[in-house]
């Protein structure tokens, strides 16, 4: 009993031990060269998403600090490295070589304030990250200079590899399973100047009542619809569709654009901002003015590198621009009239749901302003087109003595973050309100953000503002505290009903909305996809109550979101076919189990075998489901419809596809080069109705989600267009 | 919304009448939560259909593309359909040992158990020698489904007119 004893304590001891070798692990697991090429590598691979300062942003969790290493201080290096490995950079796992890998991973650990010695990092090392690492950077880390010639050590005796596919050159070995390579582009500037003559100048009228050939604005009317009135296209023909043109985009980051159409002319945004005008029967260049920036990094880029619409008015085109600016450009030859800042800090502060031209003014939104740790709010403005001198501005979260103030818990102002408005608004002229979605506040979980059960005004809310003043008239929070960044911050959409004046809108819990628009009362509501978010909603008000153990959530626990934050419903918008009554809504039908730092895993969502695309027609008058049909594919375009009963729609596997609008039946489908992104839109020159649609990568959640679950679905990584389509000449 | 609460309850008031008639469900099952680390182990789908009389739930099932060989199956109970739960050891379900095969069984429920399933909080989860039972990450497994009530399904791209089924809103107590 006594050896036994002994031998037990012995076993007992070395087991401490190693627990305790575990807890204190060892310093220098890597060097201070792999550190110096990890920070090249980052700021070229992986500072787009995570931020240089790795403090994270939308998708991408932080990677330095209490939140990374609440998650990743029990774990170890090597599952820090095959994590990495496996599922970065975005889109490109596994592309870059070991060497890269160990190198970021190396940087990321002395970001978190492990420290260097002389052994290489070893991919296979077993070192809880908590014993080596604080998560906080030793000073002045993060304002070191990125040394281009620190690259990554020769693997094996060959050539540097290339960090970088988009950069490789002659001779270089690239790792990189995908086809494509990318150029980003160096020259920026009016490319050509155009000459268009007879220009019709875009009057209010026409903004109130498009000219039924055109496409004027982001969702076609001040009312949201995506509804085109022309009727040349039917079921019975567009099985005749043919392709007219096409015109291949600028590569790399993001495109989710909205082709604008004027009398004959095509406005198109392409990353790097370029503007560019285009003959809309021809496809023939007109102008041409890259505004710039380039796109931070080579390949498809994050969703906040984009602008989903620009504005036409007088003789003028507006864009506004991912890093924060509008411009006013000549619509005649693309030379700048003026360019103005909506961002009140350098560098906080973008804009990339497009905007909306009210009398005379440009009210835009803005995305990523507002974050933990910046020392700013979020806020929808409003510009004089002529100048482009501010003229107000309405900040999306309620502060100390506002409406709501008291709805942040014991958050003061200054840290009361998000909503912010990545769609741009609608408007009433009648009422003269323009309604805007909000964002959920940040961070997007409650245990993270310290807002308690407060419900978080005005974010994830319908905003109804005066368009002279910037008045909040109401608002209406659709999901109060929310926390599994579940927006609700799409298109709203405003629907008479005889004397009733509505406003629809879905958001990602995949929950239609419809309110009184006069005075933000709630309606009605429809439940579209499954979720397990919320136990039930009030039938008086529509307050929806949480799953239990949301409420009583813990940064480091798993918790299930469906649907998740691809959404239920996402930027691509639904279209209201007016002779119909229906709204027709592009959903997505995945979940996620995330915890607190935003890490996540996905999942199909329960009953819909695998099928993460759903498109389903409701109609408004009464929330009655029409027609559904689900598919294997995401659905990533806008949907419209048109006079004619039919309805477009383009998906993450190449399909763009015409549908009855009476039964949801496919009429006719093509395959193009790349997944079908964007805002497809109809027009008419010369009597004849065309269709156009774009494709193109990048983007947050609709674009990661089924990039990770479809395995099958293989898509060319280039292939930036934008197509349209009409009925034979001769038929 | 109140047409559309109107046959669960009629079919609620009917099961409480008619306790002895059989409760159908179905499931599909998937892959248990994944990310671009563990998509290569966690895959496969099948196909499983259940019936339930009196204490016994019957299961027949198959499935197919697994990257590795099964090895053991069970009933799961969550609170919430979607949201993972705890294996029931008495609940284990007779599985092909192979990469493609059959799942089934007879199962005794509990009252709480069987008010479970009629809740959709009931799942069965299908492990493989790859992507094996455990929490790493997340709960880890490599196949499940939630016992949804029978309901009809139609192929990708066939539209379904007027109501399609949406798990949980049309899985009230029955």
């Amino acid at each position: 009993m006594h050896n036994k004893s002994a031998l037990l304590l012995g076993g007992a001891a070395a087991i401490a031990m190693g627990t305790v070798a575990f807890a204190q692990g060892a310093a220098g697991l890597f060097t201070k060269a792999q550190v110096d090429a990890g920070r090249v590598a980052y700021n070229e691979q992986c500072a787009t998403c995570h931020q240089p300062d790795m403090s994270g942003m939308n998708d991408s969790m932080p990677l330095a600090g209490e939140s990374f290493m609440k998650v990743w201080g029990q774990r170890t290096t090597a599952q820090l490295y095959s994590k990495i490995h496996a599922s970065m950079p975005y889109g490109r796992g596994s592309s870059l070589d070991d060497a890269t890998y160990a190198s970021i991973v190396s940087y990321i650990l002395a970001a978190n304030g492990a420290t260097s010695g002389t052994t290489p990092f070893s991919p296979t090392a077993e070192t809880g990250i908590g014993s080596i690492a604080t998560g906080k950077a030793p000073a002045g880390f993060f304002n070191a200079p990125a040394q281009a010639a620190a690259a990554a050590p020769a693997v094996g005796g060959q050539p540097n590899v290339a960090t970088s596919a988009g950069f490789a050159t002659a001779g270089q070995v690239v790792k990189y399973p995908d086809p494509g390579r990318f150029t980003l582009p160096t020259k920026f500037g009016l490319m050509l100047k155009g000459d268009i003559q007879n220009y019709v100048p875009v009057t209010d009228e026409m903004l109130l009542n498009p000219p039924e050939g055109d496409w004027l604005m982001f969702r076609r009317n001040y009312a949201g619809w995506s509804y085109s009135p022309l009727k040349q296209i039917t079921p019975d023909n567009v099985g005749q569709l043919q392709l007219k043109w096409m015109w291949s985009m600028p590569e790399n980051g993001t495109m989710e654009i909205t082709p604008l159409i004027h009398n004959g002319l095509m406005y198109m945004w392409g990353t790097s901002n370029t503007i560019q005008a285009l003959d809309a029967v021809t496809g023939e260049l007109l102008w041409e003015n890259r505004l710039g920036p380039p796109p931070r990094g080579p390949g498809p880029g994050p969703s906040n590198e984009e602008t989903r619409a620009m504005g036409l008015y007088g003789t003028n085109l507006y864009v506004n621009t991912p890093q924060g600016f509008i411009y006013a450009l000549d619509a005649r030859t693309g030379e700048e009239v003026w360019k103005t800042k909506i961002n009140d800090k350098e560098g906080i502060g973008w804009s990339t749901g497009g905007l909306i031209i009210i009398k005379g003014k440009i009210l835009v939104g803005m995305t990523n302003c507002g974050r933990k740790g910046t020392d700013d709010h979020c806020y929808i403005s409003a510009y004089d087109a002529k100048t482009g001198k501010r003229d107000w501005k309405f900040t999306t979260v309620a502060l100390t003595g506002q409406p709501g103030g008291d709805s942040w818990g014991p958050l003061p102002d200054n840290e009361r973050k998000g909503a912010e408005t990545w769609i741009a608004g609608t408007y009433d002229p009648v009422l003269n309100t323009t309604y805007w979605g909000t964002a959920q506040a940040k961070p997007w979980r409650r245990d993270e953000r310290g807002s308690a059960d407060g419900d978080t005004e005005y974010a994830n809310s319908t905003l109804a503002l005066d368009p002279d003043t910037g008045k909040l008239k109401w608002s209406y929070n659709h999901a109060p505290g929310e926390t599994f960044d579940l927006d609700e911050v799409f298109e709203r959409v405003l629907i008479d009903h005889g004397e009733q004046k509505t406003l629809m809108t879905i958001g990602k819990a995949g929950i239609l909305w419809k309110l009184d628009r006069a005075t933000g009362k709630y309606l009605d509501h429809a439940q579209t996809v499954f979720q397990n978010v919320y136990t039930s909603f009030d039938p008086k008000t529509g307050r929806p109550t949480y799953r239990n153990d949301v409420v009583d959530q813990k940064s480091e626990q798993w918790l299930s979101s469906c649907p998740g934050p691809q959404g239920g419903h996402n930027w691509q918008a639904t279209s209201y076919h007016q002779p119909s009554d229906a709204l027709i809504i592009p959903l997505s039908q995945s979940c996620v189990l995330m915890l607190g730092n935003g890490s996540q895993t996905y999942f199909e969502m329960p009953g819909t075998d695998g099928n993460l695309g759903r498109l389903s027609a409701y109609r408004t008058s009464d929330m009655k489901p029409l027609w559904s049909f689900q598919q294997r594919a995401s659905f990533l375009t806008g949907v419209i419809s048109t006079a004619g009963n039919v309805a477009f729609v383009g998906d993450f596997d190449r399909v763009f596809r015409a549908i009855d609008v009476r039964n949801g039946k496919t009429l006719w489908k093509t395959r193009l080069g790349t997944t079908v992104q964007g805002f497809p839109v109809s027009f008419s020159v010369d009597g004849k109705q065309y269709i156009a649609v774009t494709t193109a990568l990048g983007g947050g959640s609709p674009q990661l989600k089924p990039g990770t679950m479809l395995r099958e679905v293989h898509r060319p990584v280039n292939g930036y267009a934008v197509y349209v389509f009409g009925l034979p000449d001769n038929p | 919304m109140t047409s559309r609460f109107f046959m669960p309850a009629l079919l609620a008031a009917l099961a409480v009448t008619a306790p002895a008639l059989a409760e159908d469900y179905q499931t599909n099952l998937g892959p248990m939560p994944l990310d671009d680390e563990t998509k290569e182990f966690i895959a496969g789908r099948g196909d499983v259909k259940a019936s339930f009389q009196g204490d016994t739930l019957m299961v027949q099932g198959n499935f197919q593309g697994l990257p590795s060989n099964a090895t053991e199956a069970y009933v799961w109970q969550s609170a919430h359909t979607g949201v993972p739960g705890k294996q029931i050891a008495s609940l284990k379900l007779t599985v092909t040992q192979s990469t493609s095969g059959t799942v089934s069984g007879s199962l005794k429920l509990t009252r709480a158990q069987a008010q479970a399933l009629r809740e959709g909080n009931l799942y069965i989860q299908l492990n493989s020698e790859k992507a094996p039972p455990g929490y790493m990450w997340g709960p880890r497994g490599t196949l499940w489904g939630w016992l949804l009530p029978a309901h009809e399904t139609v192929g990708p791209n066939v539209p379904q007119q007027g109501n399609w089924f949406v798990p949980k809103l049309h899985t009230l107590s029955r």
